[in-house]
């Protein structure tokens, strides 16, 4: 499903069904996804069409930048670094892109969306929130709904600390698709109440191919800085 | 023959208007200035604007581009006032007195200026905001130096002068990240009421935007007259919250039903203590019986 189209294709994978279809002069793109259908007439001779995971904070609206993942309690003792794999939801972005210009055509996903507050009404954060369990090593994953997170944790802080939840600002995230998909991340516990989280810009695998990013193609000016969690680590 | 009159525009533009040793020409090199400022400052806030767009929230790319746009005509009066033979330095002077008889003419214009910038710099309101405020609910259009335009939910402009807003209570309906919102739901007494907080929190649970944190609420509040009634308390983010309300309390009512649990109609029973309906039915038999 993933990767980079020039003219008509049909992709097909159970629910899902993306394709351009030549109409005389007119493209059109569809996509059939739970049920819904999106069409879209292109106007394109050079164009090409990318598809890749993106930033899973689209759907079903967008109204956050923020991912929340949760996951068993581990405690951590005092300067201990390790790292674990968890699972993470998976939206598919949709990409028409030119020579001197990218620009969003659709972002869908095939699972189903939760959405959570971290801290308080008052100065939290909405976050889109996803549940995993913990991983030693690369979990199996459904390519199209979920992928990989490596995720770093670091205890920084002089006391043992319980983890059992990551929050991370989404517009920092870079993806990689291959056989599957994968991001990499870091957490930095800073004390038993706090932690610093940010995205590595790496493939886990040789090979993979990096995400066209949504907030690049939306050509919004994004500062690379990573998430304090000031709310609580569970 | 007629006679040929002959006009020599540099001339006239000399002559003095009247008014002091102004002339024509310094009266227009005023308004020549001024409205070149005028322009400048509308390009250059539209062209701030425009380059801020996707860079700066809509309140303060608004606050901004304003600004921009007064200092530009404000410098403009500044250069265009000499030519009035309007002594700046005189305004110092003047400044005083002047202050005095314009502060007692314009009181309210310059409550509600001082009020324009609080409002602006205090951030109770953003450009967008659902609001309440002196009995206007709408969301907010614009903040203006003097006045705060808020569209009502039926589409009425409506101005409120931004003193009002700054002294009236404030409420802020999307300020804070999330909101809570709450339904009474009744069931029949003979309904499993454990069974309907099951069924209206798996609902919830499948709605996106009902928080998963802080949890919803589901239960028993009171025994009614003719129901027991079930209160639910959701949050939801502030600023999709009626999408929220709207979508799941039949989505509530819908499981509900389908399930065998149903919402009564208001209903009384009625006991005769005199035996009435006997009497009745043994008349209603005997009139038969004739």
């Amino acid at each position: 499903m993933f990767g980079r189209y020039r003219g008509t294709f049909h992709r097909e994978d159970g629910d899902l069904l993306v394709e351009t279809e030549r109409n005389g002069c007119l493209l059109t793109y569809r996509r059939k996804c739970g049920g819904q259908t999106f069409e879209r007439l292109l106007v394109s001779k050079t164009g090409e069409i990318v598809i890749n995971p993106v930033e899973p904070v689209n759907l079903p609206k967008e109204i956050t930048n923020f991912l929340q993942i949760e996951f068993s309690p581990m405690v951590i003792e005092p300067g201990a670094t390790q790292t674990v794999y968890l699972k993470f939801p998976v939206e598919i972005g949709v990409f028409l892109e030119a020579p001197r210009d990218i620009e969003v055509l659709d972002v869908f996903g095939l699972g189903t969306q939760k959405y959570t507050l971290y801290g308080s009404p008052t100065s939290g954060v909405i976050a889109r929130w996803y549940q995993s369990a913990v991983y030693t090593e690369i979990p199996p994953v459904e390519c199209l709904c979920e992928g990989v997170m490596v995720l770093s944790i670091h205890n920084a802080s002089h006391e043992w600390v319980e983890v059992s939840c990551a929050v991370f600002e989404s517009t920092d995230m870079k993806i990689y698709y291959g056989d599957f998909v994968a991001t990499t991340a870091t957490m930095k516990v800073i004390s038993t109440t706090m932690a610093e989280t940010d995205f590595v810009d790496a493939p886990l695998r040789p090979g993979m191919v990096k995400s066209v990013e949504l907030y690049s193609a939306r050509k919004i000016p994004v500062i690379n800085r990573g998430y304090l969690m000031e709310w609580g680590l569970s | 023959m007629g006679s040929v009159v002959t006009f020599n525009v540099t001339e006239i533009l000399e002559i003095p208007i009247g008014v002091g040793e102004i002339t024509a020409w310094n009266l227009l090199y005023f308004v020549i200035i001024l409205i070149v400022g005028v322009a400048v400052a509308k390009a250059v806030s539209v062209n701030v604007r425009r380059a801020l767009s996707e860079r700066l929230p809509k309140n303060e790319r608004e606050l901004l581009t304003k600004l921009i746009y007064y200092i530009i005509v404000l410098w403009a009066i500044v250069i265009a006032l000499p030519q009035l033979k309007f002594d700046l330095s005189g305004l110092l002077v003047a400044g005083g007195i002047a202050g005095l008889v314009i502060g007692f003419a314009s009181q309210s214009v310059v409550a509600n200026l001082v009020s324009g910038l609080f409002l602006m710099f205090e951030h109770p309101i953003k450009i967008g905001d659902n609001i309440n405020v002196a009995d206007v609910s709408g969301s907010v259009e614009d903040i203006r130096i003097l006045s705060t335009v808020v569209k009502t939910y039926d589409g009425i402009y409506v101005r409120i002068p931004n003193e009002q807003v700054f002294t009236s209570n404030i409420t802020n309906y999307v300020h804070n990240a999330a909101r809570r919102f709450e339904y009474n739901i009744g069931i029949r007494y003979q309904d499993d009421a454990n069974e309907a907080i099951r069924i209206a929190s798996e609902v919830i649970s499948t709605h996106p935007f009902a928080l998963k944190s802080p949890a919803p609420s589901v239960f028993v509040d009171n025994l009614g007259d003719n129901s027991v009634n079930l209160t639910v308390y959701i949050w939801a983010p502030a600023r999709n919250w009626w999408d929220v309300r709207t979508d799941l309390l039949w989505k509530i009512k819908q499981e509900l039903e389908e399930n065998g649990i149903e919402i009564p109609f208001p209903q009384r029973t009625v006991w005769f203590a005199d035996g009435l309906e006997v009497k009745n039915r043994t008349a209603g038999k005997k009139e038969t019986e004739e």
